[in-house]
């Protein structure tokens, strides 16, 4: 056992010794010595993870303390590992996608001046990652979760120079604040009601309290589980960026690619599905909670795949992408299908990791220029990024064998199977976000790779205007060219999970005993995966029915309408997407503004700090941050801070009257004569 | 033993650290510009000294000396050690900022020395006659090093408001002290104490006392609203002398509220605890939302220091020994990461430029990589970002103000925190995402750049096993206040 | 009778060394300031013997009124002072400072009143004989049961003492004083410094060179 526990140490440590090794002496190091220590690191961690799983599977669970932190009020506060199938899975993901993109950094940041800096946060953030879904406690969940945040703040601007790369990272960083309040007051509710922060006792406790009442409003009782639940969830819809909480992760592709692909698709968004599957004990006593879950997810599901849509930004239809099925993933949990929403996680980690990488590679190849309107006829110039980008696409919207279909069928299927408020409509928005989803994937795909290659036309205005090295586009004379085999390596190894991945393991994690332990599901209230197996076991009989079946369901045919119209629209008659553009201008206005979220914040929340975020943005200058910032903060703090520098006159006189005046207070306050 | 014997057994640091003030006095008269070295290293040996007779002669038990006006309990012998560090560390990162400054003279040494001798009386005293002197002493020392730069007007400035409000707040202190003698006839601080747990005499007039006492506390901690000089002094005072007004004298202050408020008006607990709160409440609001405001580091850190205290109080008006351990925590973290804060400021300044501006520190990762990384761990420590030790401090106090119920309070703390995390946040953002403004390098002394380093460090470490220091505080406190 | 008489001349006293403090800070002049200041002590050293401590009213009338006050009146005299600039804030900060400075009054008198501090509520002192010597018990006192407070005043004296010289203290830059031990100790070399030089110049003269 004890040769079991070094394994279990040894995989988030080395990323970390590697982070911090090339951290601290990366610039006195060779270039190289930057990327080899640190891939070494990251695939040994991928290798024992896989053993571990492999382990897992054999039965072999582990739970228990590695390092006592401190004792306080009797409250035990510890680093310890709780390993079991649901965390050994994603070690395996996180370790296999941070791996690729280790790799495929080597390529993407070649001409970098960070080189090395880029590396150490990329490995820091695979040890945050790793402490967050081994954590056995909320103490180093909650560790985990603000590591991974503060990287992917650091990664966000990593090209510090560009001022938007600072607003997106300064707006991440307020709007995962609003989530960790939410996140921490959760975590301070289950150590004040359950009086442990250890999964184990918490799980084991918390049946007590199914009918537990809290009242935060005096008069008015509410369920204890549900508003744990609520605010746990509230700390996973900051980072899964969830409606209404979702603002910034759109505006995070300022970072750098690999950080896109590593980050903002595959692992730390997920953070949010993975802590709600692992509190399932807690969330399965709430059945408002779950509503609540479902209909966010149903929401994020729909509305942010129309959002897709108008985006010309390569990097930014992938994300919009991404908190789609994220929005999946919400709903998948909602239903009470945790497993369901792990599957997903895990293929959506792949294949969307695998978009991401072939977006970065066309950007690589277009030099910087991220416009699809720009592209076009790609496929002669980059094979390998096309096939591999047309499998991704494929998966993604659900192609009967790929992965993505086994993980989105089953999603639908358990909303169908659902019968909880919301579930309905939760249900109508998974169907139509599987038409939106194949359109904005193939417009994306026919855009970039076929029809007429308009970059010929489009460099000769960007060939004078190439003045910012990373947005100069293809100069006059160049043509797109294939990337080199560090970055297409990584595509071609994502791809083949995104294909085989779902075939392989959804009778197992789905149907069988996988996630037998550390998922609960109350089958009574809650029927609907007890169903979806049921189901699964009598119709379909094996993942190869499953699919096969499909091609007789709704999901199926609504995917093929998405694509067809896609290919119509864009392929065949392009002019038509003007007309309608100029036909339903004001539908076009509104998803141009994302529905007004950022608008609304802007506006809504300028009491807040986030005002200032979003001052900066308007400005857009690095000027405001160093002048204004200062200023718009004395602003927001308005009369208050006026009345109160008043105070602060520098005269003495003033001074010590408002010490009297103190003095005079107490006194009044305080006097009992 | 003889009473003189035990009287100069017990009270053998304080003679100690008098003496060798004196002696350095005299010895710093044949010194020269060249040999000005030696007055540091004395100071130094004389901190070493005494830390080395404090732990020589420490028991866990509780000694008095001069009819009972004198205590040597384990509070006192540990919050001792800790001001002899942070008097040492503070003579450390001072040095060089003096010698470019023409500071470096004996005076400063002398004056460090009594103002630390201030420090001692005030931790061990047992009586408010003492007590009060030995405010008196650090008092004054403090004030006139503030003034040293004697040539600067916003130094002089700064030492002036120090001077006539500190002169302000003696009145008041001393006032209370006096209602305090008048119900009781009694200036010793236990006899007051269990003359008032056997029953107030004089509710009213205990009242009007207390009032003044805790004014006058209030304003030696800097709680709103006797916070006004907090700002002006760290601002305008030569940063040497700030790192010294803002560390090691907390740990006499913090001693000082325990010897008042906790060991002699334990029975009004009740009435100081209502107006605690009413301060720390103010405190942490007040020093969070204009910290924001600020341009200048040092403004921005006093500002910090006065949400600080708003912390600290949190736990003294919990009123329970496990509030007592977290707030003795809290300003040994806080004390340590002040030393850091303004450490790196003094590291930075060199001769004619003063690194005390947000500006200044733009690009410090770009320029120096490892400073910038202490810096941010200072920055997070302050913000309570875990897992650094601040984090840790701030959690020990709010959970024992949490077990005596005050969950509102709590919140609104927590919520401050975030408020207040924005603009320590602010200053990591300034060294690691913006252009740096000059390119000078930093000329550092090896041995600034080493304590310096342990300093930053030390947040880190601590706060990966607060255990040590935990339980250093709990035993202090468990053995020295019953 | 006599206590009747003592009470008498407590009240002479305590409502001039009121009214005396009053003036103080509302006097114009500053030496006028300084004299009322003079009469506030001796009424208060008056008041001190009405409660037997003759040494201390003795001590302030010597010490304060003989010497600080005169050291204070010469000061006040030679520098020029510009009252009025001192008191730029006082009426503007009036309207404020009066009504806070009335409400606390009241409260303190509500509980620093008769009710509290009344005679009946403090034993009356039995009067020492008259052979009793206050300036031996203070002594006695001073050295023994509060040695310690009185080597803490010590310290802090000789702490007002350093700092008031290091504010204070300006060595004069052009001074012509020169120190004889620092005169006997000059070597040869301190003063005189031999420059071994080639004996020719390498370089050929130029014409400038020539002219001269």
């Amino acid at each position: 056992m004890t040769d079991m526990l070094t394994i279990y140490v040894l995989i988030p440590l080395l990323p970390l010794v590697a982070a911090v090794v090339i951290g601290l002496f990366g610039r006195k190091l060779p270039r190289a010595a930057a990327h080899w220590m640190t891939i070494a690191g990251v695939a040994v961690s991928f290798l024992l993870s896989c053993f571990v799983l492999k382990d897992v599977l054999a039965g072999h669970t582990f739970n228990g303390a590695v390092y006592t932190w401190m004792t306080s009020g009797g409250t035990v506060f510890e680093i310890g590992f709780l390993i079991d199938a649901l965390s050994a899975l994603m070690m395996v993901v996180v370790t296999f996608v941070s791996l690729m993109v280790h790799i495929y950094t080597i390529g993407y940041m070649h001409d970098d001046p960070g080189y090395s800096r880029f590396f150490s946060y990329i490995s820091l953030f695979t040890f945050s990652m790793l402490m967050l879904v081994m954590s056995n406690n909320f103490m180093q969940l909650f560790f985990g979760w603000e590591a991974v945040g503060l990287v992917s703040y650091l990664l966000i601007g990593f090209w510090f120079k560009r001022p938007t790369a600072i607003y997106a990272n300064l707006k991440a960083f307020l709007v995962n604040r609003v989530g960790d309040f939410g996140f921490l007051l959760g975590i301070g509710m289950v150590l004040y009601t359950m009086g442990s922060l250890d999964y184990q006792a918490v799980f084991s406790i918390a049946p007590q309290f199914a009918d537990a009442t809290v009242e935060l409003i005096p008069g008015h009782p509410w369920q204890l589980m549900t508003v744990i639940c609520l605010l746990l969830f509230v700390g996973a819809m900051g980072k899964s960026a969830q409606v209404p909480l979702h603002v910034w992760l759109p505006d995070s592709m300022e970072g750098p690619t690999p950080i896109s692909a590593l980050i903002h698709a595959a692992t730390m968004v997920t953070a949010g599905i993975f802590m709600v599957a692992r509190m399932s004990p807690l969330y399965e006593l709430s059945t408002t909670a779950l509503s609540v879950v479902m209909v966010i997810g149903a929401v994020t599901a729909l509305f942010m795949g129309f959002l897709g849509i108008v985006q010309n930004d390569i990097k930014r239809v992938v994300a919009y992408s991404t908190l789609s099925q994220l929005g999946y993933m919400t709903v998948a949990l909602g239903a009470s299908a945790y497993s369901v929403a792990i599957f997903h996680l895990m293929t959506h980690a792949f294949f969307k990791a695998l978009l991401f990488l072939a977006a970065g590679s066309v950007i690589i190849g277009m030099h910087h220029d991220q416009d699809i309107r720009n592209m076009g006829e790609l496929k002669k110039y980059m094979p390998v990024t096309w096939i591999t980008a047309l499998i991704g696409s494929l998966a993604l919207i659900g192609t009967p064998f790929l992965s993505g279909f086994y993980s989105k069928d089953s999603i639908i299927e358990a909303v169908a199977l659902s019968n909880i408020p919301g579930s309905g409509f939760a249900h109508l928005a998974v169907l139509a976000g599987v038409f939106v989803t194949a359109f904005y994937s193939f417009r994306m795909y026919f855009l970039v790779f076929h029809g007429k290659a308009r970059w010929r036309e489009a460099r000769h205005e960007h060939g004078q205007a190439a003045q910012d090295a990373h947005h100069h586009g293809l100069g006059p004379h160049d043509e797109p060219h294939e990337s080199p085999w560090v970055v297409t390596f990584p595509l071609v190894m994502l791809a083949i999970p995104s294909v085989v991945i779902g075939y392989l393991t959804i009778q197992p994690m789905l149907f069988g005993d996988f996630f037998k332990g550390a998922i609960v599901v109350n089958a009574e209230a809650h029927p609907a995966m007890h169903e979806l197996a049921h189901h699964f076991h009598t119709v379909f009989h094996s993942p190869a029915g499953m699919a096969l079946h499909a091609v007789a369901s709704l999901p199926f045919w609504l995917a093929a309408c998405g694509v067809g119209l896609a290919w119509f629209f864009y392929l065949k008659r392009p002019n038509i997407p003007e007309t309608l553009k100029q036909r339903f201008a004001v539908i076009y206005a509104i998803l141009e503004n994302k529905y007004g979220f950022d608008t609304f914040n802007e506006r809504f929340f300028a009491a807040g700090v986030r005002w200032v975020g979003d001052r900066l943005w308007r400005h857009g200058d690095v000027q405001i941050i160093d002048g204004t910032l200062v200023n718009g903060t004395a602003r927001l703090i308005g009369c208050f801070a006026a009345v109160i520098r008043h105070l602060q006159s520098g005269r003495i006189y003033h001074y010590a009257f408002a010490m009297i005046i103190g003095v005079f207070v107490l006194l009044t306050w305080f006097m009992k004569v | 033993m003889h009473p003189i014997v035990n009287d100069i057994y017990t009270a053998l640091p304080e003679i100690f650290v008098l003496g060798m003030a004196m002696a350095i006095l005299l010895i710093d008269l044949f010194l020269t510009e060249r040999t000005r070295f030696l007055t540091y290293a004395l100071s130094q040996f004389t901190l070493l000294g005494a830390a080395m007779i404090t732990v020589a002669t420490h028991t866990p038990g509780v000694g008095y000396a001069f009819s009972g006006m004198f205590v040597d309990d384990p509070l006192a012998d540990v919050l001792k050690l800790m001001s002899y560090l942070a008097t040492s560390v503070v003579l450390v990162y001072s040095r060089s900022y003096l010698a470019e400054r023409g500071m470096f003279r004996g005076e400063f040494f002398v004056l460090t020395l009594f103002a630390l001798l201030g420090m001692m009386v005030m931790i061990s005293g047992r009586n408010l006659l003492t007590l009060y002197m030995g405010l008196e002493l650090l008092s004054l020392c403090l004030y006139s090093l503030v003034a040293l730069d004697r040539d600067n007007p916003r130094a002089t400035e700064a030492a002036m408001k120090y001077f006539v409000l500190g002169a302000l707040a003696s009145g008041m202190l001393l006032y209370g002290m006096s209602m305090l003698y008048g119900i009781t006839g009694n200036l010793d601080i236990n006899q007051i104490g269990s003359a008032l747990v056997k029953g107030a005499p004089d509710r009213a007039v205990l009242i009007l006392g207390l009032v003044f006492v805790v004014a006058g506390l209030a304003f030696k901690l800097g709680a709103v609203p006797f916070q006004m000089w907090v700002p002006d002094v760290y601002h305008g005072a030569p940063t040497a002398m700030t790192l010294l007004v803002g560390s090691a004298p907390k740990f006499a202050a913090f001693a000082l509220v325990m010897r008042l408020l906790v060991q002699a008006l334990q029975g009004v607990v009740h009435d100081w605890q209502g107006m605690l709160i009413l301060m720390a409440v103010l405190s942490i609001a007040l020093g969070n939302i204009i910290a924001i405001a600020q341009t200048n580091l040092k403004r921005m850190l006093a500002y910090s220091t006065i949400s600080h205290i708003g912390f600290l109080l949190f736990g003294i008006m919990s009123g329970t020994l496990n509030g007592f351990i977290a707030s003795m925590f809290y300003v040994s973290v806080y004390v340590l990461m002040t030393l850091g804060g303004f450490g790196m400021i003094l590291l930075l300044s060199r001769r004619g430029f003063e690194a005390e501006n947000l500006d200044d520190f733009k690009g410090l990762a770009a320029r120096h990589p490892w400073y910038a990384f202490l810096m941010l761990l200072l920055m997070f420590s302050m913000a309570g970002v875990p897992p650094t030790i601040g984090f840790y401090a701030k959690f020990a106090v709010l959970q024992a103000a949490l077990q005596v119920g005050l969950v509102k309070l709590v919140v609104f703390a927590v919520l401050m925190a975030v408020v207040g995390a924005f603009y320590y946040l602010r200053v990591v953002k300034l060294m690691y995402f913006d252009e740096p403004q000059h390119d000078a390098p930093v000329r550092a002394q090896p041995d600034m750049t080493m304590v310096l380093t342990v300093n930053g460090l030390a947040v880190l470490l601590l706060g990966l096993m607060p255990q040590r220091l935990m339980e250093l505080c709990a035993y202090a406190i468990l053995h020295s206040i019953q | 009778m006599m206590a009747n008489f003592q009470d008498y001349v407590f009240y002479a006293f305590a409502a001039i060394l009121l009214g005396a403090g009053l003036r103080v800070i509302t006097a114009r002049n500053p030496v006028h300031a300084a004299l009322y200041l003079v009469l506030a002590f001796f009424t208060a050293a008056g008041i001190w013997l009405l409660l037997e401590a003759e040494f201390l009213a003795i001590a302030l009338v010597l010490v304060y009124v003989g010497a600080v006050m005169v050291l204070f009146l010469f000061v006040v005299m030679m520098l020029d002072i510009n009252l009025d600039k001192l008191r730029e804030g006082f009426w503007e900060a009036l309207p404020v400072a009066l009504p806070v400075a009335v409400l606390m009054a009241l409260e303190m008198a509500l509980v620093l009143g008769s009710r509290h501090f009344g005679p009946e509520r403090v034993a009356t002192p039995k009067p020492h004989p008259a052979d009793y010597s206050n300036t031996a018990e203070l002594g006695r006192q001073l050295y023994t049961d509060y040695v310690y407070p009185f080597e803490l005043a010590a310290v802090i004296l000789l702490v007002a003492i350093v700092a008031a010289i290091a504010l204070t203290l300006r060595r004069r830059k052009d001074t012509k004083y020169i120190d004889p031990a620092q005169q006997v100790k000059v070597k040869r070399s301190d003063r005189l410094k031999i420059v071994h030089m080639p004996a020719e110049k390498p370089t050929p003269p130029t014409a400038e060179g020539d002219r001269t």
